[in-house]
């Protein structure tokens, strides 16, 4: 880690050197009594090191189950999106409604860091689409015309990816 | 210092392990995932994908998504005619009667394909790990030629890679239990993966490992089972309402995934729910999928993709000339073993052993090839110079009961400092009995030593503060040593005989612990209870001292019923409800005491009127 901050063991010896010159003697002799085991110095490396890794993996376990919890209510808000699509002009107060629950959802989902995105119109990028059907229609090939079903999340936590229709052109 | 990593380079999907502190562990891949598909994709404009992200575009690009090359790795054309008949993409004879895929014009070996693989994996662990990885184990089938071998580890030379050496799956998975230390046994290894099945034979002892049969089923996996369930579901379907659901690319997307979970929950229930609600519509409105499958169906459905397995099992014992009683250990390898039909299958199998499932199995490889990179790496030695206690220690306190400053299984060396305070007023000095054991009750556990510190100071019940340290070094020696802190007095002595029980007393002592654990609760939250009856009676006892005539007559006569009655709960070993409501009722007289009251530290309840109280552990016993 090139820039991590300076460890307190690579400052000390630069304060002793600036020590008066006739301590300097004794200061020799009090550095080298203090020479530590290098087992001893190994062990306390791998304490510091165990309790930075601790600290990553405490972090990323977090982030892990918050993403695994997240994903298991998906289904749930898929549902719920595909019974609005049912919905028709005669439940059009009941569907009101269910919209403003699904929209809940939805907003709760980005708040844990899980946007929901469609991509249609743009070019199908792998990163955040998984292809689930091809069309052949007038739009450039490679294109997303569909969304089968929304992706939650970003670039650097994807929860999901959209499943999607991909344009292919006719030849 | 570059770390060396194991890789288990599999047919569908791929995994990466280090060692970490002496024990391997499983490295998430740039998506956070810790399998990674084989899977690798060459797109128009030149760009490769490696892993989910190839397997994404698949339908887009089915020529150019090479899957399963581990199949083609190392053999010749005319070996593969069958494979080639599998996949999606063109496969043709390259030069000297090699495999090569052709992908848009261009030629690609299968070893060049692998080596994505092996170089997308370790990169994501490099930057995991903060530090490039340049040295590998890397695992394969059993029943590899020399050729495959080759291959394997040129793939991962183009990775950029020092492939430290190719181990056998088998033999990784018995590395990962640590069966390699025991002394001449016979292992079975079964592992059923996502698309293939394999069983070997092995002969293990004194660090050797040795494959001694091998057999299998190159095209049988978890996908199979997946697939079955995902017809019935279609057909079931279909009977009812005429539509058929493997026509819709979203409803087969849904049906598949469902089918997986459905799957999974059957290894741990016997009946689960499919609920795919508006999974397609027709004229009459919209229609839903929503049943229920019991694990006897799934099993029955699935029955003769189960009796494919009992073949090469039965060959690899043949092959390997032992019978059922003649293996010792069974290992169990890919996620399909989850699925309790097959653990039944493998213990009728093999004379009813109940198989090795501990390790992850989809992970269990890598972990093992983990362990030999770091075995040849010398970087396991270091680790296992680290002691454990076998037992924990500690000190009894009021009640006759244990409790424990160092617990079983810390390493060593270790040091430990906890808080005692006296159980009387004016308790002039404390006995510290050093334990060592399992059990709540004192006097159920080992007497290590006694130590007396003296010279306290006159002081109320719970003022006092006796330091008690627990020191024990590397070879195991306990140093206790307890100090008074308003006087500065210590006492010390020094143990060795902690380590010099041997293994059976320790796993007695440990099974004692196990089978009396439930009474042993029960115990000890008696005592709790009745010392924290007691401690609310004194200080109910000390308020009404002190306050003298400024408690109402009533009140005071109920608070000296309500001690009369804790005294006589305490001596005649009431049981707990009733230590509880009395120790309830004294505390609201407590409160109601110090609100009558209202002078000076009357809010504090009897935890906040002794000073420090939250430091102290336990008290002891008048010395």
């Amino acid at each position: 880690m090139p820039d991590g901050p300076v460890r307190d063991a690579e400052v000390k010896p630069a304060e002793d050197a600036r020590a008066p010159d006739g301590d300097a003697e004794r200061a020799v002799e009090h550095e080298q009594e203090r020479v530590p085991d290098d087992r001893l110095l190994r062990a306390l490396a791998d304490v510091d090191n165990l309790r930075k890794r601790f600290d990553r993996e405490v972090a990323r376990a977090r982030a892990d189950e918050r993403a695994r919890a997240a994903q298991s209510w998906l289904p749930v808000v898929d549902n719920l999106e595909l019974a609005l699509d049912h919905a028709g002009p005669e439940c059009a107060p009941l569907a009101e409604g269910l919209r403003a629950v699904r929209d809940q959802a939805v907003a709760l989902l980005a708040a844990l860091g899980f946007p929901r995105f469609e991509d249609v119109g743009q070019a199908f990028d792998p990163a955040r689409d998984e292809a689930l059907a091809i069309v052949e229609t007038g739009a450039p090939s490679g294109t997303v015309v569909a969304t089968l079903r929304p992706g939650y999340g970003t670039a650097e936590s994807m929860l999901r990816p959209a499943g999607v229709v991909v344009a292919r052109a006719s030849d | 210092m570059a770390k060396a990593v194991g890789i288990d380079l599999g047919t569908t999907n791929s995994v990466i392990a280090v060692v970490e502190g002496g024990q391997p562990t499983v490295i998430p891949n740039a998506e956070g995932s810790r399998t990674t598909p084989s899977v690798v994709a060459f797109l128009d404009n030149g760009e490769r994908l490696v892993g989910q992200l190839a397997r994404r575009q698949a339908i887009l690009n089915p020529k150019g998504t090479i899957t399963s090359a581990k199949r083609f790795v190392g053999r010749r054309f005319d070996e593969v005619k069958s494979e080639i008949q599998a996949v999606a993409y063109d496969v043709v004879e390259g030069p000297n009667g090699t495999v090569r895929f052709k992908v848009h014009d261009r030629l690609v070996s299968p070893e060049e394909v692998s080596a994505l693989v092996l170089r997308k994996l370790a990169d994501d662990a490099g930057k995991f790990l903060g530090e490039k990885v340049t040295e590998a184990v890397i695992t394969v089938p059993a029943y590899f030629n020399d050729a495959q071998r080759q291959s394997t580890k040129d793939a991962g030379r183009i990775a950029g890679l020092e492939v430290l050496r190719i181990i056998n799956e088998p033999t990784a998975a018995a590395l990962a239990y640590g069966l390699d230390k025991r002394s001449n046994e016979t292992v079975l290894v079964f592992d059923l993966g996502g698309g293939t099945f394999d069983v070997s034979i092995l002969d293990v002892g004194e660090g050797v490992v040795e494959v001694r049969a091998t057999s299998g089923d190159t095209h049988l996996g978890g996908d199979d089972f997946d697939r079955r369930l995902v017809d019935h579901l279609a057909e079931e379907f279909k009977k009812e309402n005429g539509i058929d659901l493997r026509n819709d690319a979203q409803a087969l997307q849904r049906l598949f995934e469902a089918a997986e979970k459905a799957k999974i929950e059957l290894s741990a229930v016997t009946q689960t729910q499919v609920n795919l609600p508006f999974i397609t519509a027709d004229a009459n409105g919209p229609k839903h999928l929503v049943t229920s499958i019991m694990r006897a169906q799934f099993e029955e459905m699935t029955r003769d993709l189960l009796d494919r397995c009992l073949g090469p099992v039965e060959h690899a014992m043949a092959d390997a000339k032992v019978t059922a009683s003649d293996i010792d250990e069974v290992i169990l390898v890919g996620g399909s073993t989850r699925m309790p039909a097959v653990q039944n299958l493998v213990r009728r199998l093999t004379g009813g052993k109940d198989p090795n499932m501990t390790v992850n199995p989809d992970e269990v490889v890598a972990d093992g090839a983990a362990v030999q990179a770091a075995v040849i790496k010398g970087e396991m030695q270091d680790v296992l110079l680290l002691d454990v206690t076998p037992l924990s220690l500690g000190v009894e306190t009021l009640g006759g009961v244990m409790s424990k400053i160092i617990e079983r299984n810390t390493t060593i060396p270790a040091r430990r400092t906890e808080v005692f305070t006296t159980a009387e007023d004016n308790q002039p000095a404390v006995d510290i009995v050093i334990l060592q054991g399992e059990r709540e009750r004192a006097a159920d556990n080992r007497v290590l030593g006694r130590l007396r510190l003296e010279g306290i100071r006159p002081a109320p019940r719970g003022v006092p503060q006796v330091e008690v340290t627990f020191d024990i070094d590397a070879n195991g020696i306990l140093n206790v040593s307890a100090r008074d802190r308003d006087t500065g007095a210590e006492q010390q002595i020094t143990i060795t005989e902690t380590s010099n029980l041997s293994r059976d007393d320790v796993d007695r002592m440990v099974r004692d612990a196990e089978v009396h654990r439930n009474e042993d609760e029960r115990l000890r939250q008696e005592v709790d209870a009745r010392n924290e009856l007691d401690s609310v009676s004194y200080q109910v006892r000390r308020r009404l001292d002190e306050v003298g005539d400024g408690v109402p007559s009533n009140e005071r006569s109920r608070a000296e019923m309500l001690l009369a009655e804790a005294r006589q709960a305490i001596e005649n070993q009431a049981d707990l409800e009733r230590l509880r409501s009395l120790t309830s009722d004294l505390q609201q007289i407590f409160h109601s005491l110090a609100a009558a009251t209202a002078t000076g530290d009357g809010q504090g309840g009897p935890e906040a009127s002794a000073p420090d109280e939250d430091v102290i552990d336990a008290d002891f016993t008048v010395g």
